[in-house]
């Protein structure tokens, strides 16, 4: 870690859309991303999760400058983040990329792998023609493909396969960033592991600093060296990853952590209540109330604030932070 | 390695499943279609005379079949032109005209796809706007209209038979190169840093390019329908020029007397539009069951 | 619905106002409408005088917004050959162009449908494949070419029909049924892959397999879902009425809008082409709303979708 502070650094990012319901109803805005702000330092990775339609995808998309925040800003290596789609803007992809969830979809069917894992060379100019070739040959071995699948095309590989030479793909250039949206989402399980081996092997190798998105508690906490839980497009919890997963201070990280399956901790999973979130019909106050074991009247009209506890966990919570006591949670006490 | 068993049925799996041989329909629409271009390009080699010349002893001579002379085996016209020398002008100019104009419908309606799958905003809605316009007029109509503010010329023909069908390609290639831009491969490459250029040319293109193909045969048929229609009404390709529509045209005529003057080019139009569909039509089955 | 209903109109009228714009735009570039209309040996006074009546010489926004409106009040200009109203000019022709494109529309309709409709649930039959190969040659012999050799069969050799002219309703024969076999093999190839591809939905299997009767699944289910393609290119056939027989109508010299437009054009008649053009657009687009609207009745899915929206 260099001392001249975080490698990337977002504050205040929100990000809406409009969405229409049917074909002809009046758009409803809908915030998918509602004021995140997270720092990520060099050579570090930060795991960012929640259930799929929490925003965190588009947050991704966001630090990476894939498209322009509403409001709030980005700034990388100490610049702000420059227009997606401008000169400026494609030429500093060539320090930050992206690995996707279905290597397949990404990658281009009708050419053979070395070429695509070239492309970003060629894009940027790095090294001459005749050099390209052996570069793109050691980032093949690099993420554990033989120089010879680069003559395959897309659908002659496995999964996992792909997913490497995504892999090699984004870090031709030798980024400094790579945002990995749910990587391992779309593998079987038995190569799961080997794709996240080899993530954290190259990052001791190249020093890379990683965004890593996934609705996956225990991977996050394979990779990462802090953690962020989102909820309907806000971070509700921030800390250590072992801190966060053996002790969730937020009752929504404590649901999370409790659906992890724990052999001789049955029993023990919280079920959450009500409606899976719907970020066009955002809840008043608290987000999570609705659907909260310990919510009491003051979340439904207070929206409580991200901030440092004692312990220098950052948790969103009136009832974390010991304001209000607990209270029999929202969708009990209408029931009653 | 947990992997082996990918590799070996990626290794030992055929590459492309082998397609059928095409239907005997359309092995002989490619035997027709070939045979008509090689008449197109070898036209001043194969004619016998020149497609404007005279030869006023044998007007309204009949061909062959009808016990004509081998001086002019498909007959001649009322000037005494040979039918035959006319007919290979004809499919020169007709297939001409339908190659160019195919082409530029299908780069102009591509292009504007791009752009209205690229800007989006205005840029998309204007041309969405043009895709409802154009496909809200019979384009015999408009072509008519063209012609009539414009006049007439060749190329201005074949840039208005142009805009014939230009809606279809600007439809397919905007949807899928939205498509492929949601998350796909495009939107892989974007995040690389390439430049539009390199994302819709080398990248978008050639994965769209079976189906614009195959949309280009279906488009084509049509082009040689409505050129010869135009040049059916005398509004199309002008003498001394000739086509197979105006041919017809002027054949018609003489339909009484020398039938064969507007029977060889309608024939020659029937044939090359049947095996043109029919090639469209397996192609489109075989390479692209979306298109349906 | 109303918001349905809305939108469709907004959108018919923007249409219809493209036409208009590109009427303009076309006639503006097509050199200079005095001079045009005026004719290359006017004196230059006169095209003056002409350009300053017409409002020539005024900025071309003015121009623009001046010809809508003349448009607006059904000021569709004069033809150059008789000096008559344009539109007084095509609509008298109207009639009789109905008078062959309404027949022909009733062959497609009668033919063209049941033919596909057989066809689809006979498939792979002899008869599927004679449909198919008769609708294959309806689409590739053009108009003209299948008119000519009805009249050399049934004019010249036969003798049974007249082979042009508009004195009987024998003249009509001939030119109504080169419309309708065209349009009939297109709307049986249409109807046909419409019907299978409906045909092959899992509903239908559901359907069979839950035991209803086959005849029942077919005129229950199959058809209607069908029926909504089909109306499509029915709307586009009902769309193309008025101007739909031009090569048809200059085959048998029939009197009609498409021979008037055929001989405007070769004349340069340009207020008679431009009035032609805007009545065709406007037909083509009521065409179009009616089938936007008829969509609505035929599939639950569009009307249920304002309601939900409301």
């Amino acid at each position: 870690m260099k001392a001249g502070g975080a490698l990337l650094e977002a504050e205040g990012l929100v990000r809406r859309y409009a969405m229409r319901r049917g074909i002809l109803g009046r758009a409803v805005e809908v915030r998918a991303v509602d004021g995140v702000s997270l720092k990520l330092e060099r050579g570090r990775t930060l795991g960012l999760v929640g259930e799929s339609g929490c925003g965190k995808s588009t947050t991704g998309r966001l630090v990476l400058g894939m498209e322009a925040p509403d409001a709030g800003r980005v700034s990388f290596d100490g610049a702000a983040m420059p227009q997606p789609g401008s000169i400026a803007w494609r030429a500093s992809r060539a320090r930050m990329q992206m690995v996707f969830q279905d290597p397949l979809g990404a990658l281009d069917r009708r050419l053979p792998i070395a070429t695509q894992v070239g492309e970003p060379l060629e894009i940027h100019g790095v090294g001459a023609r005749s050099e390209r070739a052996a570069r793109v040959e050691a980032l093949l071995r690099a993420v554990g493909l033989r120089p010879d699948q680069g003559t395959r095309y897309p659908h002659e590989l496995s999964g996992g396969q792909r997913q490497r030479a995504v892999l090699a793909r984004a870090l031709a250039t030798d980024p400094a960033l790579l945002v990995c949206d749910e990587p391992i989402s779309a593998l079987d399980v038995s190569i799961q592991a080997q794709v996240m081996n080899l993530l954290l092997d190259l990052q001791d190798q190249y020093g890379t600093s990683m965004l890593f998105v996934s609705h996956d508690l225990r991977a996050v906490r394979q990779v990462s060296h802090r953690v962020a839980v989102m909820y309907l497009g806000r971070i509700v919890e921030e800390g250590e990853p072992d801190g966060v997963l053996h002790e969730p201070a937020h009752p929504y990280s404590r649901a999370l952590v409790s659906a992890i399956p724990h052999p001789g901790r049955a029993g023990q999973r919280i079920v959450l209540q009500g409606d899976p979130p719907n970020p066009a019909d955002r809840p008043s106050g608290c987000a999570f109330h609705p659907r909260c074991p310990v919510a009491t009247q003051v979340c439904a009209r207070e929206t409580p604030v991200l901030k440092a506890r004692p312990d220098g966990r950052l948790v969103a919570c009136h009832v974390a932070h010991g304001e209000i006591t607990a209270g029999q949670g929202h969708a009990q006490k209408e029931a009653a | 390695m947990p992997e082996a068993p990918h590799v070996i049925t990626a290794a030992t799996a055929p590459a492309k499943p082998r397609r059928p041989a095409p239907p005997a329909l359309v092995i002989f629409g490619i035997g027709w279609l070939m045979l008509m271009l090689a008449v197109a390009l070898l036209a001043d080699i194969l004619s016998p005379y020149a497609y404007t010349a005279l030869d006023l002893r044998n007007r309204l001579s009949p061909p062959i079949l009808l016990g004509g002379t081998w001086l002019h085996p498909l007959g001649t016209d009322e000037l005494g032109r040979d039918v035959l020398s006319r007919l290979i002008y004809s499919i020169r100019t007709s297939l001409l005209i339908a190659f160019g104009a195919t082409i530029i419908g299908a780069a102009v309606g591509t292009s504007l796809g791009f752009l209205a799958a690229h800007f989006r905003g205005v840029i998309e809605q204007a041309v969405l706007a043009l895709v409802d316009f154009s496909a809200s007029l019979p384009f015999l109509i408009l072509a008519l209209a063209v012609l009539a503010f414009f006049g007439n010329s060749l190329v201005l023909l074949v840039c208005l038979l142009g805009l014939h069908a230009w809606e279809r390609y600007a439809r397919i290639a905007r949807g899928l190169a939205l498509a492929a831009g949601a998350q796909g491969y495009a939107a892989a490459v974007r995040g690389l840093g390439a430049s539009p250029w390199r994302i819709y040319g080398r990248h978008v293109l050639p994965n769209i390019a079976s189906t614009l193909i195959v949309s280009m045969t279906l488009a084509f048929p049509e082009v040689i329908l409505l050129e010869s229609g135009l040049s059916f009404l005398g509004l199309g390709v002008q003498p001394p020029e000739t086509s197979l529509g105006s041919m017809v045209g002027y054949g018609r005529e003489y339909l009484t007397r020398a039938p064969w003057i507007l029977l060889t080019p309608a024939i020659v139009i029937v044939l090359t539009t049947l095996s043109v569909s029919l090639i469209g039509d397996w192609l489109r089955d075989g390479l692209d069951p979306t298109l349906r | 619905m109303l918001h349905f209903v809305a939108t469709r109109l907004a959108r018919a009228a923007l249409t219809i106002a493209m036409v208009v714009t590109f009427a303009f735009i076309v006639l503006r570039l097509s050199g200079d409408p005095a001079q045009i209309i005026m004719g290359a040996d006017a004196p230059p006074e006169a095209v003056d005088a002409f350009r300053v009546a017409w409002g020539l010489d005024e900025p071309i926004w003015v121009q623009y917004f001046s010809y809508f409106w003349a448009i607006l009040q059904g000021d569709l200009g004069r033809s150059m050959r008789d000096g008559r109203d344009a539109i007084v000019l095509v609509t008298e022709r109207i009639p009789a162009t109905l008078a062959l494109t309404l027949p022909a529309l009733a062959i497609k309709i009668c033919l063209g449908i049941p033919a596909g409709i057989y066809a689809a649930l006979h498939r792979n039959s002899l008869a599927d494949r004679m449909v198919m190969i008769i609708a294959v040659a309806g689409f590739t012999v053009p108009s003209f070419v299948l008119g000519l050799l009805l009249v050399l069969v049934f004019a010249v050799q036969l003798g049974w029909l007249p082979s042009g002219g508009q004195e009987s309703w024998r003249h009509g024969i001939l030119p109504v049924i080169t419309l309708g076999l065209g349009g009939a093999a297109v709307l049986a190839r249409f109807t046909r892959s419409a019907m299978l591809e409906v045909l092959g939905q899992p509903y239908i299997r559901t359907a069979s397999a839950k035991g209803v009767p086959w005849r029942a699944v077919v005129t229950g289910h199959a058809l209607p879902n069908a029926a909504i393609p089909t109306v499509t290119i029915i709307g586009f056939m009902v769309g193309t009425l008025i101007a739909g027989a031009v090569v048809v109508e200059s085959v048998f010299s029939w009197p009609g809008v498409g021979r008037l437009l055929v001989v405007a054009v070769a004349n340069r008649d340009l207020a008679v082409v431009q009035c032609i053009l805007l009545l065709v657009a406007i037909t083509m687009v009521c065409a179009n709303l009616i089938v936007d609207l008829l969509y609505g009745l035929l599939d639950p899915r569009l009307r249920a979708a304002p309601r939900k929206a409301a």
